[in-house]
């Protein structure tokens, strides 16, 4: 039995037919952690103990008769980014600055996943405070991409990207604030799904730029990313900008694409730097849907290039704020040999954040400076409205949009190193976090260059995200479900 | 330092106030569930959003927007219906998440105005408006029978949340000089507070003063704060320059702050004035600076100076949507608005036809307003302005040196009942304080006090008669000397019939007496 590479029914229906325990799932999820995770390096913490007791309730629950009162996640092993607090666990954002830092309390959405029944199996790396798009910034070491373990797993969720390739997990959260789900999904060759802004409550998830997170699911399976949307999305008292959502996200997976119009993007597909491969392999995802019986129709986004733009406004102003409380004073990374206040607040925060934290923290200081917030930041927020109004546009006449999730597959650790390179790889999904509508990255198999996992996005309207989850099920079908990266199908736990 | 009535004849001083009012009456925090509780055990009520604690989002507190919009209507806002709240970037330790939630440009409320009257006493301090003749109006004073009106603009008022207390250890006065550690409590952290500003419209010290008071006794009438100055619930820095007469220019401002008390303020910009113009008459310049009231010595010192403008990189929060206010919700606290101040004293005035100075002045403190009423349910309406007159002159300073009148031996029935003695010439007016203090000492009725203490007052015209006859016999000379013109020693000749009758003589009536038998 290998949990690790189950889908959520089959953990449900092996519980129900008492093939197995919950305990037994957690005890060789863990046990699967221990054997893989020193060569990927997706956990930054592990959490048996939670794990464990979590399985027990399950069991417990199940022996009392109440199987069928069990939460659509009971038994199943997942794992959250690490800028997910979970009360009595670490959230380090993989940053020096919080490394000693425990939560006493517990983000909304891990609680949901929780309360679903779901095994917390622990911790993920990431980029530092999710600035990234390799988790190569991660203060803790680079997680490596199970396909390959030369190249990144792409970013900033590198670790629950990972952490489902190499089977270690059935679902894991990460956050998607310019492309972190999406990309890390595609090079990893799992379902990765950022849902509408305000689909998932933020409430005690890091905020980086938050009118632009968003946490998803990512999973081996179309299904399984939606049984999980299903257990963490709604509204949220606690956080005024989660909605009052109530889909069942499961809905009109099977029912195929027949009639639906489905948008191609010139602007996307004739972008300088995409690469040849993943151009083919959308082109032929297009082809394979327009077969399944959909209609495929070019639709423009005549502002979508000066999203880049405006997302390196929007995103570090937004961070420079947030990043602001993490002083040295209440908790987090201090050096205490400054006497000034001053100093104390600049020495700790030069020696706890890194690179990427720091140039970010400097450009949104910058842009919300006197004289030039009018410069930057108020034209920034008219091009979001301009790109919003594009998509808006583009769904009078489409149900989905196909694109690229990113110019290239996978790369190897160290390729691109010059920040501007880095964030004009994200041209394909900061647009949607700028819209703030749903996107997903489904596999369609491997770039005939590369060899590596090629991602088609699939974009949706603001809160009609099931349009893009069946058509990303219809990929499924045409493609086969995402399997765990082959070097790691074959690892017996504890081997 | 020249005295400020001589600085007012060359300068004209320009005051403009913030306020800050905490929203005490309100069960929780601005952007969480925590309690508000002033004294509370440190750092007890606080939770992960206000302590700023990583993943914390706020949400809102509706129950605190009610209260400004309440703010906002009864001081003659406008009320925005779309606006957004704002991050204000401020890093110290006292506010946790190192940027304060405050509003942009646009606030919940925008544009309202308060009318100051000013009594006639205070004419001088506003210059020229004791020229004018009832009912003209020069900028924007109004020239009234026993004063003026004053209207002042408010710019806005905006909801924000307060920050954090921080302790400095070892410090003199908790002061950060000298300190070998700070503690900080974050039970303020998040407390609702609603920040007034005004236009530069005020011109006085007194003005300053009233228009505290006037904002004070609103709110508490609202019902949204205790408006405790020595708790810190309110607050008020003043900002002032001035500038020459006759000129539109404004001069360089300074900022008044550590005002405890609605004194301090008065005292502080009095002092500020004379200043100012002391350092402009003497070719000196005033510099941008943050200056602090210290009441003791009575002068104002240098806390900070400002060589560049602070900048909070101020942007619109993104954890909070752009807030909407339905005109639903507005009528809906509208409807709950409380008879306010002004109202009041239009009240009284038509109620019991008391003069406009008595009603404001009865209104001023709402003890001495609800004293009065309390009174007049059972007093007849002709004692309305005799009781007036004993609130105004005598309970109100007794008030304000701490007697509580809800609670002290002069029930508003006794009131009445001394009022009635007085009203009847039963007792003279000297004899009425004594009653008054008796009744507070030893906890009687007033008649009783009168029956034990002998103090009839002496209306009988043939008692008196001998009285008066006695004191023009015994001096003569001042007789002739008052038939002579010297009409002063009226006084003298009333001070000897009441020395002779013991103090109980009816001074009103032996003044009717003496004068005709002088005159006649």
């Amino acid at each position: 039995m290998e949990f690790g590479t189950m889908d959520i029914a089959a953990i449900r229906s092996g519980l129900a037919a008492k093939e197995f325990s919950a305990r037994e799932v957690a005890e060789q999820s863990l046990a699967r952690i221990d054997a893989v995770d020193g060569t990927v390096n997706a956990f930054l913490e592990v959490t048996p103990e939670a794990a464990l007791a979590k399985a027990d309730e399950v069991d417990a629950a199940i022996a009392a008769g109440a199987f069928d009162e069990l939460g659509p996640l009971a038994g199943v092993p997942v794992a959250f980014k690490d800028n997910m607090n979970l009360a009595g666990t670490h959230t380090t954002c993989a940053s020096h600055m919080l490394e000693n830092y425990v939560s006493p309390y517990t983000a909304t959405c891990v609680q949901r996943a929780i309360d679903a029944g779901a095994l917390p199996l622990g911790k993920l790396n990431m980029d530092e405070f999710a600035f990234g798009s390799t988790t190569e910034s991660s203060a803790f070491g680079t997680t490596k991409n199970p396909w390959d373990t030369s190249r990144v797993p792409g970013g900033s969720s590198g670790g629950s990207a990972a952490a489902v390739a190499a089977g270690m997990a059935t679902v894991t959260l990460g956050s998607d604030t310019g492309g972190s789900i999406r990309q890390p999904g595609s090079f990893c060759g799992v379902v990765a799904v950022k849902p509408t802004y305000g689909v998932v409550s933020r409430y005690g998830v890091v905020a980086f730029g938050s009118s632009l997170d968003q946490v998803g699911p990512f999973a081996r399976s179309v299904r399984d990313a939606a049984l999980a949307l299903n257990a963490i999305s709604g509204r949220d008292e606690r956080d005024c900008t989660s909605q009052d959502v109530t889909i069942d996200f499961t809905r009109g997976l099977d029912a195929g694409v027949a009639g639906m119009k489905i948008g191609i993007v010139p602007e996307f597909m004739d972008a300088a730097g995409l690469t040849s491969e993943v151009k083919y392999a959308i082109e032929g995802a297009a082809e394979k849907l327009r077969e399944m019986g959909a209609e495929i129709v070019e639709v423009e986004l005549p502002h979508v290039r000066a999203a880049i733009s405006a997302y390196y406004v929007i995103a570090p102003c937004e961070a420079f704020s947030n990043l602001s409380r993490f002083d040295s004073v209440r908790y987090g990374f201090c050096d205490p040999s400054h006497k000034s206040l001053a100093g104390q607040y600049e020495a700790s925060r030069a020696k706890g954040f890194g690179p990427e934290a720091r140039r970010r923290i400097m450009l949104g200081s910058y842009l919300l400076s006197a004289g030039v917030y009018d410069k930057y930041y108020y034209p920034a927020q008219q091009v979001r409205t301009l790109i919003t109004q594009d998509y808006e546009r583009a769904y009078e006449t489409v149900d989905c949009i196909l694109a690229p999730v990113a110019p290239q597959t996978a790369f190897a650790f160290g390729q691109i190193s010059d920040p501007a390179t880095m964030y004009a790889t994200d041209l394909y999904t900061i647009s949607i976090n700028i819209a703030g509508n749903g996107g997903m990255s489904v596999p369609v198999g491997l770039g005939e260059d590369s060899q590596m996992p090629v991602g088609a996005q699939l974009i949706a309207p603001a809160f009609h995200d099931m349009n893009m989850l069946r058509v990303a099920a219809a990929l499924e079908e045409a493609y086969g479900t995402a399997r765990v990266a082959p070097d790691f199908a074959d690892v017996k736990a504890g081997a | 330092m020249k005295k400020i009535e001589e600085v007012l004849k060359d300068w004209e001083p320009v005051i403009g106030l913030e306020v800050h009012c905490e929203l005490t009456k309100l069960e929780t925090k601005m952007f969480c569930g925590c309690k508000l509780e002033f004294g509370a055990a440190p750092n007890t009520h606080t939770c992960p959003v206000c302590l700023g604690l990583p993943g914390a989002l706020p949400v809102p507190n509706k129950a605190a927007i009610e209260s400004i919009v309440l703010a906002g209507l009864a001081t003659n806002c406008d009320i925005e219906k779309h606006t957004m709240f704002y991050r204000k970037g401020y890093m110290y330790p006292d506010m946790a998440k190192n940027f304060q939630t405050t509003q942009g440009p646009k606030a919940f409320c925008m544009r309202g105005h308060l009318d100051l009257d000013v009594d006639e006493k205070n004419i001088n301090e506003r210059y020229g408006v004791a020229e004018l003749a009832p009912g003209e109006t020069f900028e924007n004073v109004t020239r009234t029978e026993d004063g003026y009106t004053a209207k002042v603009g408010i710019t806005r008022i905006h909801m924000e949340e307060d920050a954090g207390k921080m302790i400095h250890v070892g410090g003199a006065e908790g002061r950060i000089e000298g300190a070998t550690h700070s503690l900080v409590d974050y039970n303020r952290a998040g407390t609702p507070l609603i920040e007034l500003v005004t236009e530069p419209d005020l011109r006085s010290p007194e003005e300053a003063r009233l228009f505290m008071e006037k904002l004070r006794q609103i709110f508490l009438a609202l019902n949204i704060s205790d408006c405790s100055m020595e708790e810190g619930s309110i607050r008020a820095d003043g900002n002032i320059s001035l500038r020459r007469r006759g000129t539109d220019q404004l001069g360089t401002k300074t900022e008044l702050k550590n005002i405890n008390s609605f004194k301090s303020l008065h005292d502080g910009l009095l002092y500020e004035i004379c200043r100012q113009a002391e350092v402009l008459e003497e070719g000196g310049v005033i510099y941008q600076e943050t200056r602090h009231w210290d009441a003791s010595k009575k002068r104002t010192i240098v806390m900070r100076t400002k060589e560049t403008a602070d900048d909070y990189r101020m942007f619109p929060d993104p954890d909070l949507a752009p807030y909407d206010l339905s005109d639903e919700f507005i009528e809906r606290v509208r409807a709950k608005l409380p008879e306010l101040p002004d109202q009041k004293v239009k009240r009284f005035q038509e109620t019991w036809s008391l003069s406009a100075y008595d009603a404001r002045h009865l209104v001023e403190h709402r003890v001495t307003a609800n004293f009065f009423e309390a009174c007049m349910e059972t007093a007849d309406a002709k004692l309305a302005k005799p009781l007036a007159n004993l609130i105004i002159n005598d309970l109100a300073a007794m008030a304000n040196d701490g007697l509580d009148l809800s609670a002290s031996p002069l029930s508003p029935a006794r009131a009445v009942e001394l009022v009635g003695l007085l009203a009847s010439d039963a007792i003279s007016s000297k004899q009425g304080k004594q009653v008054l203090a008796a009744v507070l000492d030893e906890d009687k009725d007033p008649a009783q006090i009168v029956e034990e203490k002998g103090m009839k007052q002496v209306s009988d015209t043939g008692a008196l008669e001998a009285v008066i006859d006695k004191v023009l016999a015994d001096n003569p000379d001042k007789v002739a000397a008052y038939k002579g013109g010297k009409t002063g020693l009226l006084g003298f000749f009333v001070g000897q019939c009441m020395k002779a009758t013991r103090g109980q003589g009816n001074p009103k009536l032996i003044n009717q007496m003496l004068a005709q038998k002088l005159n006649g």
